[in-house]
């Protein structure tokens, strides 16, 4: 595969990586897990959300890094950071449930999200 | 106001907020276009609408490019007052000829600098600047206005107001204040974790605004407070903070003669004249050097030093392509004989943060994702600061109709002529680029005023159609600039079509991205613009009683 | 932590004051910095540039947080004496060290 292909489907992973960290950081918070139709988390549960969103993040660091010169890949890690939070933000105001697809253990969905 | 120190820093965000958000709001919106600067030259000066170069053979193309250019008359009636005695006609004593080129330039920017004689500082120097087609050296005549690089860019940090560089004062001084902002910002939003993806639309009136306010500003904060810390520190040394050309004149001097010594790159003329050997030749062995290295890459600045004389040398650059050092490795060959005097060594930890720091704002790297995610941060500060507008007039404005006065008003005006007015005027030089006679004198200077024509009818429109806002009621304007804007974007890339023949359909077949990126932008935001007067429209319509239901929602 | 301003004949100059103390007297204090930073920096072997680089990047962080302190201060002649003092004492001390290099 050529390497510009790799690098491309390296960039796509961080990013990926970047929302369903953010993504589980966002469904750790009571609110946000509502508003995507989940019943609130237990404190395990929301441990566990939050261990598995820094994981992400650091994955997507780590994609990053093996595309590029460390000092780009740290500025495209942050501001990869900075779409994925936006795009969060932007799913639970307008189409919360959405996020449920990051949580597919999750029960049925609640009659409020 | 400063009862407590979260008072006092609230204080500072809303009223410096408010009056530097003003110039902040230039600063990001063209510093979110300047990140595809070059690319809006290439809409702009079709002539230049091929790929990108690398930088081309001395012999050939520079050297006969170099030795014509002359300063232009207005630089040498500039120059008067600092020479004692007449200005020559021919400036020939040169203190350096150098070419810049990036991955993204088709066309390669010359500057020639060159002594004046009798000028009250030893140190003078007069500027020549010229571009060329560097495939055969033709150069671009020099009226044709960079768009770009060449109006987006210097507003964004100058608001291309010269006088005494006002402009990079006023922004400098904004920068500061952005940075002022950032950290208030944080001090007053107390639950800045807790609502970190917090944005409820719904909720209507202050609650969304300030909920947004609060999103843009947080979730790119290391973006905003970076943009505006390295914005500070490329100009700290030239015009904020200018140590080294006055308190510390002496030890900067100083330096510059250790350094010349230690590094055999002579600081001054010798004063005795000599030839130039093949610097095709030069350039050759320096990439030769780098490869050797591991570092294959290509010449990103190539710069003549003390042209015609003993002392004179060539540096050469390589492109930071791949990094975010602007250039660097350089390699110095002395001039007369082609001799290598130096390989510049691995520069010092300070030297790495400079570049660093330097680097990652002005952006000369190759990395699409990031300058898209660049255009990204910046649009977010816009949003910042334009919601910051909001939120100030909407927690006003009904206080202010029941009290008669006018503050909530004029706010809300200057924030339509900053925020739709300032898009407005941006595709006013665009609109203007494409109608405009081709081989109009000056063609340059009427695009420009087309620029500030248009921002002046969006000021006026948007004082003219203020008054429901003294009433606590919207400002129409809003809506009618979005529409003007749905108006004018699409019709800046008809007309690109019809005056060069290059639609999306051509650009995009040909893979031409530059001039299909632009065009897709205007058309985007032309779409973007007729869904929010849509929005406005409905929102007008559903009446003042779910303004007021919103605006009840008060704000923690 | 709250304290109450006292009643001051002139608000708005006050005001006007302590803004130029922000602007003004950080820009001194700043420039202090700078000046103090650099040449210091300089004299333990740094090249020139680094170290004016370096002094420059802590200058702008002590603006900002000379700029708050100007507004949360209670006092104002504390700040106008701390600010435009201050600065002219580390602006006249990186005169001094350049005296001794030159």
């Amino acid at each position: 595969m050529p390497e510009s292909v790799i690098a491309a489907l390296l960039l796509l992973a961080a990013l990926s990586a970047s929302v369903a960290g953010m993504g589980w950081l966002a469904l750790s918070m009571p609110v946000h897990a509502q508003q995507a139709g989940m019943a609130p988390p237990s404190r395990a549960a929301r441990r566990a959300l939050r261990m598995a969103g820094a994981v992400a993040l650091l994955v997507a660091l780590a994609c990053c890094l093996a595309v590029d010169h460390p000092t780009m890949a740290s500025l495209v890690w942050v501001m990869g950071l900075t779409a994925a939070a936006v795009g969060v933000a932007m799913t639970l105001a307008w189409r919360p449930h959405w996020l449920r697809v990051l949580v597919p253990w999750a029960g049925p969905r609640t009659a409020r999200g | 106001m400063m009862q407590s120190f979260r008072q006092a820093m609230a204080w500072l965000h809303t009223w410096f907020g408010l009056v530097l958000g003003f110039v902040l709001m230039a600063a990001f919106f063209f510093g979110a276009l300047s990140v595809f600067d070059r690319e809006i030259d290439r809409w702009a000066i079709p002539s230049t609408r091929f790929d990108p170069q690398p930088m081309p053979s001395y012999e050939k193309i520079l050297r006969p490019a170099f030795e014509r250019m002359q300063p232009l008359p207005a630089t040498v009636d500039a120059m008067r007052p600092r020479v004692n005695g007449p200005m020559p006609e021919r400036f020939d004593t040169v203190v350096s000829w150098s070419a810049y080129t990036t991955h993204r330039d088709p066309v390669l920017q010359l500057f020639a600098g060159y002594e004046v004689p009798n000028a009250k500082d030893p140190e003078e120097a007069i500027w020549a600047e010229a571009t060329i087609d560097p495939r055969d050296g033709t150069p671009l005549p020099n009226d044709r206005l960079k768009v770009g690089s060449g109006f987006f860019y210097p507003m964004h940090y100058g608001l291309t107001l010269d006088w005494k560089n006002l402009g990079i004062w006023i922004v400098g001084f904004s920068a500061l204040m952005m940075l002022v902002a950032l950290v208030t910002g944080v001090v007053m939003h107390r639950r800045i974790f807790r609502e970190f993806f917090t944005f409820r639309p719904g909720k209507g009136g202050l609650r969304s605004v300030l909920d947004l306010h609060n999103l843009t500003g947080v979730v790119a904060l290391p973006f905003h407070f970076f943009f505006a810390f390295t914005g500070l520190l490329i100009f700290a040394a030239t015009y904020y903070f200018p140590l080294g050309h006055t308190q510390l004149h002496d030890l900067h001097d100083l330096h510059a003669e250790v350094e010349a010594r230690q590094t055999g790159l002579p600081h001054q003329r010798a004063g005795i004249p000599a030839g130039l050997a093949n610097v095709d030749a030069m350039v050759a062995e320096a990439q030769r050097r780098w490869r050797a290295n591991d570092k294959a890459g290509d010449v990103g600045f190539l710069v003549l030093q003390h042209v015609g004389d003993a002392n004179g040398y060539v540096s050469v650059y390589r492109a930071g392509t791949d990094r975010i050092a602007l250039v660097g490795d350089g390699i110095h060959f002395k001039a007369s004989t082609g001799r290598l005097i130096r390989e510049d060594p691995a520069p010092t930890a300070t030297g790495r943060v400079a570049e660093f720091l330097t680097g990652l704002h002005l952006q000369h790297f190759r990395h699409w994702l990031l300058r898209g995610m660049y255009v990204l941060g910046g649009l977010l500060g816009a949003a910042c600061i334009a919601t910051g507008f909001l939120f100030f007039v909407e927690k006003r404005k009904r206080q202010h109709a029941r009290q008669g006065q006018q503050g909530a008003r004029v706010v809300d005006a200057l924030a339509v002529t900053t925020v739709t007015g300032m898009v407005l005027a941006a595709l006013g030089i665009l609109v203007a680029n494409r109608l405009l006679p081709e081989d109009l004198p000056a063609r340059g200077d009427w695009e420009r005023y087309a620029f500030w024509g248009t921002w002046l009818l969006a000021l006026l429109h948007a004082a003219w159609r203020s008054a429901p806002v003294a009433r606590g009621l919207a400002n129409p304007a809003w809506r009618e600039q979005c529409v003007a804007i749905a108006v004018l974007a699409p019709l800046a890339a008809v007309l690109n079509w019809i005056t060069t023949g290059d639609h999306l359909l051509r650009t995009f077949g040909q893979g031409y991205w530059p001039v299909a990126g632009v065009d897709l932008a205007l058309l985007v935001s032309g779409a973007v613009a007729a869904l929010s007067a849509r929005a406005l429209k409905r929102r007008a319509l559903a009446g003042p009683v779910a303004s007021i239901a919103g605006a009840e929602t008060g704000h923690a | 932590m709250s304290r109450t301003i006292p009643d001051f004949p002139a608000p708005r100059l006050h005001l006007a004051a302590r803004i130029a103390a922000a602007v003004f007297g950080g820009y001194v204090f700043a420039w202090g910095v700078i000046a103090a930073g650099a040449s210091l920096m300089f004299a333990a072997g740094m090249g020139f540039h680094d170290a004016e680089f370096l002094a420059s990047l802590l200058g702008v962080l002590v603006f900002v947080a000379v700029f708050l302190w100007a507004f949360a201060a209670r006092r104002l002649w504390v700040v106008w004496t701390v600010l435009a003092g201050g600065g002219a004492l580390l602006a006249a001390l990186g005169s001094f060290v350049q005296s001794l290099l030159v």
